[in-house]
């Protein structure tokens, strides 16, 4: 296993309990090679920020069912500049009114999955972030 | 943030978590600029008290340690994780998950928990985790806990690694203790009986005292080992806990140990050093070549293995 394993940050941001998706994603995520924290539930974006950092993750990935999102992604966004990580890829999935999706893209939100995404759609999405990523590194 | 391996050590070393982070990034990526980070934080190492906890699964290990990590900040004390899990064999992913039990230390700027994944390394660590523990001690850190996969068996990493040996049993399964005494009963330093509360927990003391007893007889100079219970959940046990592991730190240190014991956690990990680049190069100088000649049965493995070491000394000869 010489090739770097992408790492991925899952969370979930308040008072949202539902953990279907998150569960799924992560499964789906751990049989494609990558390596995936779990924070659990109840996040505060400072915790998730400071989790960030200290695991060294390549992307945070964010379920959001129980809206709330368009107050906490921005955030979480904001304190990942601010603690000089802005270069980790941020994605979100869940429930996400089509109508949030241009606050959250502007707010720094890197690509939205939403309700019923396929998994292997977000693994070749993810993988192929990666595969540049490692290219731009390279050179 | 500067991506060289000098200035990351230099920033690592002042404490800074987002290079201690990139550090371990990079020896647990095989990154080629781990070795000139180490090389560069090493002569500020040796301080910390490893701490390694091991136990089968389901034995609350994650548990304890956030109970334990409350403790040692209550004293003021500054405190890293390295929590191990399985990578899986057939896709090399993993899903980590410690830190969920640990998420009330997440903003405490004195606590650093990082997960790792195993990466096809048996034994219970990762081959990263001797490097990372290294990392967090000289970044200062008073205590570095490493949590071993809880496969219970054979996870004697771990005590190569730590100065401080916990083992985790729980109350009500025989078969974990069975488990226990096969792998490292021979090297725990304290041990736990956590979920105290539930039924057997008396049993399962005694089972560990007549073990301990048994081992007592065959080192007859050692001091005894505490037996302790806890019931991490609800936070009871943690200061007892913390108590024996600082006892055995001054008893360690008492005895010439502390140093001994960093000592020999540096020679075989040079050993191991050596004995993986060796074999990589005799490999190359080798090629296919002879692993089909003793597939054709023309060259027995012994005679193989000469081979490629007398190859390996001609060229550091002819070099
Ligand atoms: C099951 C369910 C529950 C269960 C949850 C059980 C559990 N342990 O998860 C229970 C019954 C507990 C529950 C409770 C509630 N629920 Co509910 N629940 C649902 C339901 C029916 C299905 C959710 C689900 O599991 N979907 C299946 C998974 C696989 O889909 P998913 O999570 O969307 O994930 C996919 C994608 O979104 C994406 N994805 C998800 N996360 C991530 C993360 C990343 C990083 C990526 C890349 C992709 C990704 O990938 C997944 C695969 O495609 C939805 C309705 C719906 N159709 O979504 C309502 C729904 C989410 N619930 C809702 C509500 C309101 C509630 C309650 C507040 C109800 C109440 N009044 O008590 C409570 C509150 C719970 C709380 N505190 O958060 C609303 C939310 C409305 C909103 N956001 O504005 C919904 C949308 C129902 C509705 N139409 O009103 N709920």
């Amino acid at each position: 296993m010489n090739k770097r394993p992408l790492r991925v940050l899952l969370a979930k941001l308040g008072m949202d309990t539902h953990t279907v998706g998150v569960t799924i994603i992560g499964h789906a995520l751990r049989e494609a090679g990558m390596e995936v924290i779990f924070t659990g539930l109840k996040q505060t974006p400072e915790m998730v920020c400071a989790a960030a950092v200290q695991e060294d993750v390549d992307v945070v990935g964010i379920s959001t069912l129980s809206a709330g999102h368009t107050r906490s992604l921005p955030r979480l966004a904001r304190l990942l500049r601010e603690a000089g990580a802005e270069d980790k890829l941020l994605v979100a999935g869940g429930v996400i009114p089509e109508e949030d999706r241009a606050v959250l893209e502007e707010a720094g939100v890197d690509r939205i999955f939403t309700m019923g995404s396929d998994t292997r759609d977000i693994v070749a999405y993810l993988d192929q972030w990666w595969a540049e990523r490692q290219a731009e590194e390279a050179a | 943030m500067g991506q060289d391996a000098g200035d990351v050590a230099r920033r690592l070393l002042t404490g800074e978590i987002a290079a201690g982070a990139r550090a371990i990034r990079w020896l647990d990526d095989r990154d080629p600029r781990g070795p000139a980070l180490l090389a560069a934080v090493y002569p500020h190492t040796g301080r910390a008290q490893i701490v390694g906890i091991t136990g089968p699964p389901g034995a609350g290990k994650s548990t304890l340690t956030d109970m334990l990590v409350a403790e040692w900040r209550s004293r003021g004390m500054r405190v890293a994780v390295l929590a191990v899990d399985p990578s899986s064999p057939f896709t090399g992913g993993a899903i980590l998950g410690d830190r969920v039990r640990m998420a009330r230390h997440a903003l405490d700027p004195g606590v650093f928990i990082r997960s790792l994944g195993t990466r096809g390394q048996a034994g219970g660590l990762s081959r990263s985790t001797h490097d990372a523990a290294l990392v967090f001690d000289a970044m200062g850190y008073d205590i570095v806990v490493v949590e071993t996969v809880g496969v219970g068996q054979d996870e004697i990493d771990v005590v190569n690694l730590a100065h401080t040996t916990i083992i985790v049993a729980v109350p009500g399964l025989g078969d974990e203790i069975q488990a226990v005494k096969a792998g490292i009963m021979e090297a725990g330093d304290i041990f736990v009986v956590n979920k105290a509360d539930r039924d057997g927990y008396d049993a399962t003391r005694r089972q560990m005292e007549m073990m301990l007893h048994l081992r007592a007889q065959s080192r007859p100079a050692q001091p005894e080992t505490p037996v302790l219970r806890s019931v991490a959940a609800r936070g009871e046990g943690g200061a007892e806990i913390v108590e024996a592991i600082a006892a055995h730190r001054t008893r360690l240190e008492g005895a010439g140990d502390f140093a001994r014991r960093n000592g020999l956690r540096a020679r075989a990990q040079v050993i191991n050093l050596v004995k993986d680049a060796l074999t990589a190069r005799a490999l190359e100088l080798g090629g296919d070549a002879i692993f089909d000649a003793v597939d054709a049965r023309r060259i027995d493995p012994h005679g193989a293995a000469e081979h490629l070491l007398r190859q390996l000394d001609e060229r550091i000869i002819a070099a």
